[in-house]
């Protein structure tokens, strides 16, 4: 493992870097013989799939970190082939059910189920049942979600379900009610500082304060994102400099770029050119709520104080419609467009006021 | 009718070829020999059927049969100025000569009985005849005589039926049976023909049409009250008829007879057309039983065919009123001509008879060409008949033909929207070019195997049972909804290459040759089904019929049935029924059985005659972006008719109306989603006065309705909420219709934007796929793209300088090394692609540069050089992981038999079992040839327990034949070569 992320990734519970407390809870927990469902939430980058990792090894040993990925196809109903990507040692598996888009719930019900059916092989020595893990569990529909409930009290002896999601108010309260929540906060900006310098001592590197800094700053408290700009910013200049540029990504230039633009003109040619970028960041997957946020944050920052409040109540009740409805490039051009409606009053109001 | 001579010449002038078109088949024996008497002939009959055509358009111009040949009748009546006498004598007139009895009123009933009564000389005082008819009976008699023939035959028969026959008004006469008459035969016939027609005219002009069912019904009373097979309770005279069965017939007085008859008269002098042809006809055949009863060898009585009467007023109009001839058909004139041209082509293989190609016989005449615009007798207007677009159609036909004289389409297929007639053209121009018409259609089966049997049998045979010996034109209705293998048969049977197999057999290659006709029809020509049929067929696309020229049709059959309207609302009707000639005239049908008057108010309430026509995707958008103009044809008649408020709407485009307008269209078209995206990708071109984007702002949140309606429809299968979809489309017209044509392109973003997405998401998929299953730091789904590729594409960036491996510095040498690690970790590779410019360039696989990719920001900044040596270093680095790991254990062989006391189970290899003696000394005994057990000397055995020991040790051997070799051998590695 050769990338920092990965060749730096703490693989105990005991040399975890941060809510040390928390990973001492987790030890503790893995020594009783009972475990409950578990449910890890919180930012991305925050460590939530190292802990997890670190748990597993701590319960099964090393041997969880044999990994081997499979494809497995699965048919739907509809007679549609889904393929989903598992990645799985003896004890555990993991699986992205969001992979399958709106058929996840044949995942669940096909996948899952077949595996909590099934009994450890090794008995002597090993917990008596497997860990499926569920990454991006918040991507999952209602129906899967319902589809997971019940499979999860029924082989409660044989399997347990460790998820990893972002937020939980979208878990449906009966899966929630069924897990033991457990919360992984991002690192702060010191905890993050620290491990940015101590990954640089172990590569040999001196990485001065102030860029370790800027890193912290840049990466928005997403310890993932600062450690690989940390490496991008070696390869573009080795010995590190406190000036140095760090490297930015693309599409949150792009729709920074987006943003000023709309700032600086308000005629229905630019909203065409807007529509143009949106469905550019739309094609390169960049999901439509991050699109949304970027842009209001932005927009908020670059007007008036007056037309705020306007701007992000638009913002949620357009934000809102998008997620009933299918066509998001719609509900994007909507919002700009109102954006700049009001914004072009404020600004012709402006110019009346100095007349 | 004949106050127009010099017009006539000059119709006969104009119109040379299409007359003859017209002509040349009931008369094509006149071109065969031509004596001065029987062209005299012809030119009578060729002038009767003209006034005909000219009588057609200057009075009413009805499609049926009969009007025409009632001013035809006419015509030559005149001409030879005879006379006739009352009707009513017809009705119940018994001539008077000694042969024939008196005539029984109840005929109807059941045919063969009732001629056997009317053969009966009984003194039935039941029915007093009137004036006898001399003239008429001597008609009738010389009709009977030529019945037997083969040319009045058809005429009796379309003379006798009227508007029952349409099938047989043209007759396929043999050639040489047409050879075989003689001129005095010829005479006789014209001067029969007019005997007859003047029979006719007396027929038409007396007897108007009535209601028959009512007449039927009288009449079943009439025979119900006064004939009877038993005793009846009145008075009665017993007869007996020719089976000896008796019969009581009731007896009347006097005055009560003349009271019945007058007002039987009465009622036949008003109305009673139809039922006067077929009592007439009845009369005839019984007159011409009687006459063969008499006749010294008694025949056995032929059984008069039972035709039935039809209920004229069952029958649909679009029924009654179809075109049965070629000069009724209200289609596009250059359609037709060109039709039958191409039909005509088939002559010479059909008919034998050459057919004169028009250069040809303008090469002849030597005539000039016809002027571009010609005035038409028959619309009375000025058309354009000739210019380009003649021209075009002329190029559509090939008018060459193949070596056995066929032409060279041998399809012809007519394709247009529904009701304009296609149909009725393709069998009524069948029908006139004198072919019997076989049709199959989409009620039929069309599998390959069925299609194939009837197209043998179609063009292979003709019917035995028919008298008729017309060759067969197939008309394949419908044929855009057959099976693509039988379209695909249809085509390689017109191209003769079924029969390849049959050729190759020898035998009879030449009967299976394509000699028939085929017309094919369909609505929509690009159906893909149609691909192969459209190359090779002669296409008669149609054109829409004019609505003004419908309008004065329905206004035909307006006055006809009686319908009160106005033209007006005729042309309303017609245009709204996007000239739907079948609609308009079930709509007037409707109509007539609702009440009696059609006004444009009705026309305009009524959803009647409009259908889901199938409009074009930017038909619907124009009408979106496009404020239709008032129409000014529709203003002055709708002024003229004044008072009524619904009328005046309809000119002044108020909101109301283009709401409604644009409901009407969308509704018609009904793709929503794509329309949806065409106003979207559109509105913004639009030009309008928006400066503070209110227009926009309202259209967006109707887009993002739309977008949520489609959405829960799409996921609940909620359909109650669909009709809330086209509402969108009026807002959006509202805002942006402007009066100027609108420019409007396809939408094709919203297509590219799937597209490349789905582009993206394979690149995506492929490059999680190839990524170790223990990096899990690269992240999940969306933030491995979003987090971790835009930092990828730098982190596998490093500065190279175009030398050597050896020769890079130590830290270019570490970020080498560095980025084939992660590229070995993440599954990527560099391969050499051929780019589209034809350079060969070196790219990720999978493609790394194409995910997250912006414009005006850099992906992968490896130069080439960079790339290529990154490519070998990566597939070297990739060979040496794969290689089993031999130079880690010699580093720290301490930890790693720790490590191994502690594996893990599955890491657990099969090994050996150690040999537990292998560390001591051999006791292994040899004996010798005695069975004396020797004692290696020590020497020897340490010398080859040396050798077997560095053979054992290395692992490659080189076996030389016998025994073991080591001299060249040396431990060399995988790793140490590359």
């Amino acid at each position: 493992m050769s990338l920092w992320v990965d060749k730096y990734r703490p693989r105990e519970l005991t040399k975890l870097d941060f809510h040390k407390e928390q990973a001492e809870n987790l030890r503790n927990l893995c020594k009783q013989s009972d475990f409950p469902h578990l449910m890890f939430y919180g930012p991305s980058g925050a460590g939530k799939k190292t802990r997890i990792m670190c748990l597993l090894r701590e319960m099964y040993g090393a041997g969880v970190e044999r990994l081997r990925s499979e494809t497995m196809t699965f048919t739907t109903p509809s007679n549609r082939k889904v393929e989903v990507m598992t990645v799985s040692s003896n004890y555990h598996l993991e699986v992205n059910p969001s992979d399958a888009g709106m058929y996840d719930r044949t995942v669940v019900i096909d996948l899952i189920k077949q595996v909590a059916q099934t009994h450890q092989i090794e008995i002597n020595g090993q917990r008596e049942f497997k860990v499926i893990v569920i990454s991006e569990g918040d991507e999952l529909t209602k129906d899967a979600q319902h589809a997971l409930r019940r499979t999860m009290e029924k082989y409660v002896a044989t399997c347990r379900i460790i998820m990893s999601v972002n937020s939980t108010s979208r878990i449906i309260p009966a899966i929630r009610s069924r897990c033991l929540g457990i919360r992984v906060a991002a690192p702060s900006e010191a905890e993050m500082t620290a491990i940015l310098q101590s990954t640089c001592k172990r590569e040999g590197l001196a990485l001065p304060v102030e860029l370790a800094k800027r890193v912290v700053d840049k990466s928005e408290r997403n310890l993932r994102r600062a450690l690989l700009m940390l490496e991008a910013a070696k390869v573009a200049k080795s010995p590190f400099t406190a000036q140095q540029e760090i490297p930015d990504l693309d599409w949150q230039v792009f729709l920074r770029e987006t943003a000023s633009q709309i700032i600086s003109e308000q005629t229905p040619a630019k909203l065409e050119k807007i529509r143009d970028r949106l469905y550019e960041l739309l094609t390169q997957g960049v999901p439509p709520n991050l699109i949304f946020r970027g842009l209001v944050e932005h927009l908020v920052n670059n007007c008036d104080m007056s037309i705020k409040a306007r701007t992000l109540e638009l913002a949620t009740e357009y934000e809102h419609r998008m997620q009933n409805g299918a066509k998001h490039i719609f509900h994007l051009e909507a919002f700009v467009a109102q954006f700049m409606s009001i914004y072009k009053k404020f600004t012709s109001e402006l110019l009346m006021d100095e007349f | 009718m004949n106050q127009y001579p010099d017009e006539d010449e000059e119709f006969e002038l104009q119109y040379q070829d299409e007359l003859e078109l017209l002509e040349d088949v009931p008369h094509e024996y006149d071109a065969f020999d031509g004596p001065s008497t029987s062209r005299r002939a012809a030119a009578k009959q060729t002038k009767a059927i003209k006034d005909a055509s000219r009588l057609e358009n200057s009075t009413l111009g009805s499609p049926q049969l009969s009007q025409i040949t009632f001013g035809a009748s006419q015509i030559e009546n005149d001409a030879g100025g005879g006379g006739g006498g009352p009707v009513n004598r017809r009705l119940f007139g018994t001539p008077k000569g000694p042969p024939v009895g008196r005539g029984c009123s109840t005929p109807f009933q059941r045919m063969p009985a009732i001629q056997e009564v009317d053969a009966t000389p009984t003194a039935s005082n039941g029915f007093k005849e009137t004036d006898a008819v001399p003239l008429l009976n001597a008609a009738a008699q010389q009709l009977q005589e030529l019945g037997t023939r083969g040319v009045n035959k058809r005429r009796l028969e379309r003379d006798l039926f009227g508007d029952i026959d349409d099938l047989f008004h043209e007759t396929y006469e043999d050639p040489l049976v047409k050879k075989a008459r003689t001129e005095e035969l010829r005479d006789n016939e014209a001067i029969e023909r007019i005997v007859e027609l003047r029979r006719k005219k007396q027929e038409s002009t007396k007897t108007v049409r009535t209601d028959d069912v009512s007449r039927l019904k009288a009449l079943l009373d009439f025979q119900r009250k006064n004939l009877s097979y038993e005793i009846p309770n009145w008075p009665f005279l017993p007869i007996q008829r020719s089976d000896l069965e008796r019969i009581y017939v009731r007896f009347h007085s006097e005055e009560y007879e003349q009271r019945q008859l007058d007002l039987i008269s009465a009622r036949g002098a008003i109305v009673g057309s139809l039922l006067g042809e077929a009592k007439d006809k009845v009369w005839q055949e019984a007159n011409e039983l009687v006459l063969r009863r008499l006749a010294p060898e008694t025949q056995p009585a032929i059984a008069a065919p039972a035709t039935a009467v039809t209920a004229q007023t069952g029958r649909l109009w679009v029924d009654k009123y179809k075109p049965r001839k070629y000069i009724d058909l209200l289609s596009d004139e250059m359609t037709n001509r060109s039709l039958l041209y191409w039909l005509k082509m088939w002559d010479k293989v059909v008919f034998g008879k050459p057919f004169q190609s028009k250069q040809e016989r303008e090469a002849v005449t030597g005539g000039g060409d016809a002027p571009l615009n010609s005035f038409n007798k028959r619309t009375g207007k000025f058309e354009s008949n000739g210019g380009w677009r003649q021209r075009k159609t002329r190029q559509a036909l090939n008018t060459n033909v193949d070596a056995i004289g066929r032409p060279m389409q041998k399809v012809a297929l007519l394709c247009g929207p529904p009701g304009l007639g296609k149909t009725t053209l393709a069998h009524t121009i069948a029908r006139h070019a004198g072919y019997n018409v076989r049709e199959i259609n989409a009620s039929d089966d069309r599998s390959p195997d069925a299609f194939k049997l009837v197209l043998e049998n179609g063009t292979q045979m003709s019917s035995v049972l028919n008298t008729d010996k017309r060759p067969n034109c197939i008309v394949l209705d419908e044929i855009d909804g057959a099976p693509r293998q039988s379209i695909e048969y249809l085509v390689k049977f017109v191209n003769d290459d079924v029969h390849s197999k049959a050729k190759a057999k020898g035998a009879k290659s030449e009967h299976n040759v394509l000699r028939r006709p085929i017309i094919c029809i369909c609505n929509d020509i690009y159906d893909p089904a149609l691909r192969p049929l459209r190359q090779i067929a002669f296409v008669v696309t149609f054109p829409p019929i004019d609505a003004a020229r419908l309008a004065e049709r329905l206004g035909e059959i307006a006055k006809k049935e009686k319908l009160q309207t106005d033209f007006s609302s005729l042309i309303t009707l017609a245009e709204k029924s996007g000239n739907d000639v079948r609609s308009c005239i079930s709509s007037m049908q409707f109509f007539n059985a609702q009440k009696q008057s059609l006004t444009l108010q009705d026309v305009l309430n009524n959803n009647l005659g409009q259908k889901d026509r199938h409009q074009g995707l930017f038909t619907v958008w124009n009408s979106i972006f496009r404020i239709q103009r008032p129409k000014k044809q529709l203003q002055p008649d709708i002024n003229g008719n004044g008072d009524e408020p619904a009328l005046v709407t309809m000119t002044n485009m108020s909101i109301a109306t283009r709401v409604r307008n644009v409901m009407d269209v969308v509704h018609s078209s009904g793709d929503y989603e794509r329309l949806t995206q065409g106003v979207y990708e559109n509105y913004l071109q639009q030009k309008m006065p928006d400066p503070n984007f209110k227009g926009i702002c309202e259209a967006l949140n109707w887009f993002c309705f739309t977008d949520v309606l489609q959405q829960k429809i799409a996921s609940q299968q909620n359909y109650s909420i669909y009709p809330y979809l086209p509402y969108g489309f009026v807002v959006w017209h509202l805002l942006f219709a402007t009066l100027a044509w609108p420019k409007i392109a396809f939408p094709t973003r919203g297509f590219e934007f799937t597209q490349k997405r789905t582009t993206q998401r394979n690149i995506f998929q492929a490059l999680r796929k190839g990524v170790t299953p223990s990096a899990v730091g690269v992240g999940h789904g969306t933030i491995l793209l979003l987090d971790t590729v835009p930092m990828l594409k730098r982190i596998l960036s490093p500065q190279l300088r175009s030398v050597t491996v050896k020769l890079l510095s130590p830290k270019e040498q570490h970020d080498l090394n560095h980025t084939v690690e992660v590229m070995l970790d993440l599954g990527l590779t560099f391969v050499q692609v051929k780019s589209l410019e034809g350079q060969y360039v070196f790219q990720t696989e999978p493609d790394l540069d194409a995910l997250g990719v912006f414009p005006g920001f850099p992906g992968l900044t490896v130069s080439y050089f960079g790339r290529q040596l990154l490519a070998r270093e990566v597939s070297l680095a990739r060979i040496r992981r794969a290689a089993p790991k031999q130079g880690e254990p010699s580093k720290k062989p301490a930890s790693k038999t720790a490590a191994t006391t502690r594996l893990p189970n599955h890491l657990q290899k099969l090994k050996p079992k150690p040999i537990s003696g292998s560390g001591a000394p051999k006791q292994q005994l040899t004996k010798d040839f005695f069975g004396r057990i020797t004692h290696k000397t020590s020497t020897a055995k340490s010398v080859e327990e040396a050798k077997t020991d560095a053979i054992v040790k290395s692992p490659i051997w080189y076996r030389y034949k016998e025994g073991f070799n080591n001299a060249v051998r040396k431990d060399v590695h995988l790793h140490e070569l590359l």
